[in-house]
């Protein structure tokens, strides 16, 4: 017993010590996975970025040329504007059909948790094509939305779906809900003041994270507008690069930069309060 | 203030499980009832109905005479306390506490006067503008509890607000809660499956058993005279020995080579029947048996010695039964295992029922 006693605390010391200077070290072969997973992503990249500087342009190297004539071209305004026009519109209805009903799910139905778990998946199951065809007979009547560019914000809502849903069922399930809209009610606000005032600026997080994922399917769809024939901005891009590679390149490098500027725009607009910003930073 | 009334709730969940049966409580105007009983019997169910979170198969929530199960929560002018920590995580505790002032749309300067005096009231005056994350849980509840009481609501309503924080907070909490109850004279009803708590809070402690009221008394009442096998070993600890009645007439029973005559009023049990016996430790008289006169007690030995702080439980077998006795831990220092001690007692306190 004395023995033991006295090794005891003498252990951990020489124990502690390699242990420390071991976790500094990143063992090669993480840091050999960490490079492998990068260059999936960079160098896609770093090809588009040499592409769209490459090429010939009377006689000498290319520059910016290939920049300059994306930005001289007015559609290219026009249909970037024009898919971040729809991308905000997908974002806002997604948000509004969505955010109350997943609430009164969890709140009233829980039970029909696994069924919405279902049907969320549908619009990954059901090839885009097949959607369209379906969904065509079903619009058209309907010719005032038919023919204006915000159909497609109606149909990106499906896309979004599992997505926004997932995201949003995870927000409500990482707050105690029923108590939370328990006490609220108990304080005299309706259910619309409670959505409003305690789950939404708890949601937050949720909300933002799902409405990226959102943006980013409305601004890269291009098998539905371009069946429309809308011009929105990767219609705008296929066609381009049906005649210069090198143009098509420049303006997607440009596109990844204009997606992440409105992805970080978004972002800076939905931390908004102050609170909001601190509870997220803290949890 | 408020007299809050239920009669014959009664709510049934699914098939089969009947949480509440017919239950009838009153609570007098600024009066603290408990709601005392094990886990399941029913005593968030009732809270819930009188809430407004739950909808009674049967029976009338009055408040002041005026049926509210019609009402949805958010109109009832209650104040709840919830179990699980509560607090809207996105706001201070000032602004928790100002939330039903918001919702009630009172001006800025009137919310944050009441909320401050509030928090203050609570003891949480400089811990206005953290946010819940940043409480201790202690202090979670109390900022409920000033949450609950904002908006001066006619019931103040608590479910086991105390059950998730540690012994120490909770009875310096429980005190506090009855403090800030007495200060404000509110009408209360007090869940709680703590029968030390429900008894040192509570003006009314009414116990519950399978979702029906057992005995509704003063703290004094329920311990001294349970009016039923159930409250008698529900609420603090009994002895519980057999006995035989000897005499109807002279209030005797015989219980092992003892005849002790029983205090209570309500003796109503045929001669030879057989009824249930109990005694609280602290009414046991533990004695070592030394030269003196043999005493009058009932021989036994002692099997066990839990030293408790001021008081020593030891337990006896003896002619009786297996006997708890509270004895002061002075007195203890001459009692071990295996030593021969004799047992009694006191007849004024012993409260015999029909055997359940
Ligand atoms: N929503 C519900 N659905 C089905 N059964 C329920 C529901 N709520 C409560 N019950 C059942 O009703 C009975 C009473 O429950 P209740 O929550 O009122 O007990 P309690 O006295 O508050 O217990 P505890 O001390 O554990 O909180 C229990 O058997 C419980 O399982
Ligand atoms: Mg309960």
């Amino acid at each position: 017993m004395a023995a033991l006693t006295a090794t005891a605390p003498a252990r951990p010391v020489p124990a502690r010590g390699p242990r420390r200077l071991a976790r500094r070290r990143l063992p090669i072969w993480h840091l050999l996975w960490l490079v492998v997973a990068a260059a999936y992503f960079v160098v896609p990249v770093v090809s588009l970025l040499e592409f769209s500087f490459g090429g010939r342009v009377g006689g000498h190297a290319a520059g910016f040329h290939w920049y300059l004539t994306v930005f001289n071209d007015p559609s290219f305004r026009s249909s970037f504007l024009l898919s971040v026009r729809i991308a905000i519109e997908t974002v806002v209805l997604s948000n509004l059909l969505l955010v109350p009903s997943v609430f009164w799910i969890h709140l009233r139905l829980p039970h029909l948790r696994p069924v919405m778990n279902f049907v969320s998946v549908l619009p990954f199951v059901v090839p885009p094509i097949v959607l369209i065809v379906g969904l065509i007979p079903f619009l058209s009547p309907f010719t005032f939305l038919y023919s204006r560019p915000e159909v497609l914000a109606f149909i990106y809502v499906v896309f979004a779906l599992p997505f926004l849903y997932r995201s949003l069922d995870a927000g409500l399930r990482a707050i105690d809900l029923r108590t939370l809209a328990e006490a609220s009610a108990n304080c005299g606000a309706s259910s619309a003041s409670t959505l409003l005032r305690v789950v939404l600026p708890n949601l937050r997080a949720a909300v933002i994270g799902g409405s990226f994922l959102t943006v980013a399917i409305a601004m890269g769809e291009f098998t539905i507008s371009s069946l429309l024939s809308f011009n929105t901005f990767p219609v705008y891009i296929f066609n381009i690069g049906e005649n210069t590679g090198n143009e098509a390149a420049a303006l997607s490098v440009i596109s990844l930069l204009l997606t992440w500027a409105f992805m970080v725009g978004l972002f800076i607009v939905g931390r908004g309060g102050r609170a909001g910003a601190q509870v997220a930073a803290t949890r | 203030m408020a007299r809050l009334e239920l009669r014959g709730l009664r709510k049934q969940f699914g098939r089969g499980v009947v949480a509440l049966d017919r239950l009838d409580l009153e609570v007098g105007s600024g009066e603290l009832v408990s709601l005392l009983g094990p886990s399941g019997c029913g005593k968030t169910t009732a809270l819930r109905i009188v809430a407004g979170f739950e909808v009674p198969d049967e029976g009338e929530v009055l408040v002041d005479g005026v049926d509210v199960v019609g009402l949805p929560a958010s109109r009832r002018n209650m104040g709840m306390v919830f179990q699980s920590y509560s607090l809207f995580p996105n706001m201070t505790a000032e602004d928790n506490v100002a939330y039903p002032l918001r919702i009630r749309r009172q001006p800025k300067a009137e919310r944050q006067r009441r909320s401050g005096e509030l928090l203050a009231m609570v003891g949480l005056a400089t811990q206005a503008d953290r946010y819940p994350h940043q409480l201790s849980g202690g202090q979670q509840q109390r900022v409920a509890l000033a949450r609950a009481l904002a908006h001066e609501p006619a019931v103040l309503l608590l479910d086991e607000p105390l059950s998730a924080l540690d012994a120490k907070v909770r009875v310096t909490l429980r005190e506090e809660v009855r403090r800030v109850q007495l200060e404000l004279g509110i009408t209360t009803l007090y869940v709680t499956h703590d029968q030390e708590e429900a008894l040192a809070i509570s003006d009314r402690v009414a116990v519950m058993s399978e979702g029906r009221l057992e005995q509704v008394g003063t703290p004094a009442e329920v311990y001294a005279s349970p009016r039923s096998p159930f409250v008698a070993s529900f609420v603090g600890t009994v002895n519980r020995l057999e006995a035989t009645v000897a005499s109807r007439a002279e209030r005797t029973v015989r219980c092992g080579e003892l005849v002790l005559r029983v205090g209570a009023e309500d003796f109503e049990h045929p001669d030879g029947t057989t009824v249930a016996l109990y005694v609280r430790p602290e009414d046991v008289t533990v004695r070592p048996l030394t030269d003196g006169p043999a005493p009058a007690g009932a021989g036994g030995t002692v099997r066990g010695v839990t030293f408790l702080g001021s008081v020593t439980r030891v337990r006896v077998d003896c002619s009786l039964g297996s006997v708890v006795a509270d004895v002061s831990s002075e007195e203890a220092l001459h009692l071990a295992p295996g030593e021969a001690v004799s047992v009694e007692l006191d007849p004024r306190r012993l409260r015999t029922l029909a055997p359940a």
